[in-house]
């Protein structure tokens, strides 16, 4: 019992490692603020919500278990909450969309843009 | 081996919440800086949530759980702040 919850936490916290770099990564490289809103909500939602599965996974009494899920529960509703606030107040400040350079952007390298 | 997942996870939460602080200092504009601040009430809840579990006192989930209603509540402050800063007042609301 002890072995199979601690392979579970270690799957789950592995899961969480990988879409943490993913997205501390897509938060260093993407070119605007909206993208790396995307990279930062997305893969910070996966990565915690792996983390609080682990975590339940680990707990040994049923106080703490129950809080984590109330925890989890709170947590779903508040997280997309909170990234639609940002990228809301980001639209409403004028903020305009990155856009591809024009010899990138359907595949072809235009000759016109080279000198 | 639980408790060195545990420790593990922790530290990764607090490397990865080095990271955010980084981003949120040298953002461009004030959005960039909201959205490291989201990822960062994230991982401060995931960081407490281990510790919780780790420690196994349910007082410190309570904490968590605080912190993240109240998380919650401050990005709400801070965009209604800055929209209201940039727009100076006169947005239909």
């Amino acid at each position: 019992m002890t072995l199979a919850r601690e392979l579970l936490a270690l799957l789950f916290f592995a899961s969480a490692v990988i879409f943490g770099i993913g997205g501390i990564i897509g938060l260093f490289r993407f070119p605007d603020p909206y993208s790396r809103l995307q990279a930062g909500s997305l893969c910070g939602t996966t990565a915690i919500f792996s983390i609080f599965i682990g975590a339940l996974a680990l707990s040994t009494s049923l106080a703490v278990a129950a809080r984590v899920v109330v925890i989890m529960i709170f947590f779903l509703v508040s997280a997309p909450t909170g990234s639609h606030i940002v990228a809301r107040f980001a639209w409403n400040s004028g903020l305009q969309p990155w856009k591809p350079p024009l010899s990138r952007r359907s595949g072809y390298t235009d000759r016109q843009d080279e000198p | 081996m639980r408790l060195l997942m545990l420790d593990a996870m922790q530290w990764f939460c607090i490397a990865c919440a080095l990271f955010c602080v980084l981003r949120m200092l040298l953002g461009p504009t004030s959005a960039d800086r909201l959205v490291a601040l989201t990822v960062l009430s994230s991982l401060v809840l995931g960081f407490l949530v281990l510790r919780g579990v780790r420690e196994n006192r349910a007082l410190y989930l309570d904490v968590a759980l605080v912190y993240d209603i109240f998380g919650f509540l401050g990005f709400l402050a801070i965009a209604r702040f800055l929209k209201d800063k940039f727009s100076d007042g006169d947005s239909p609301e």
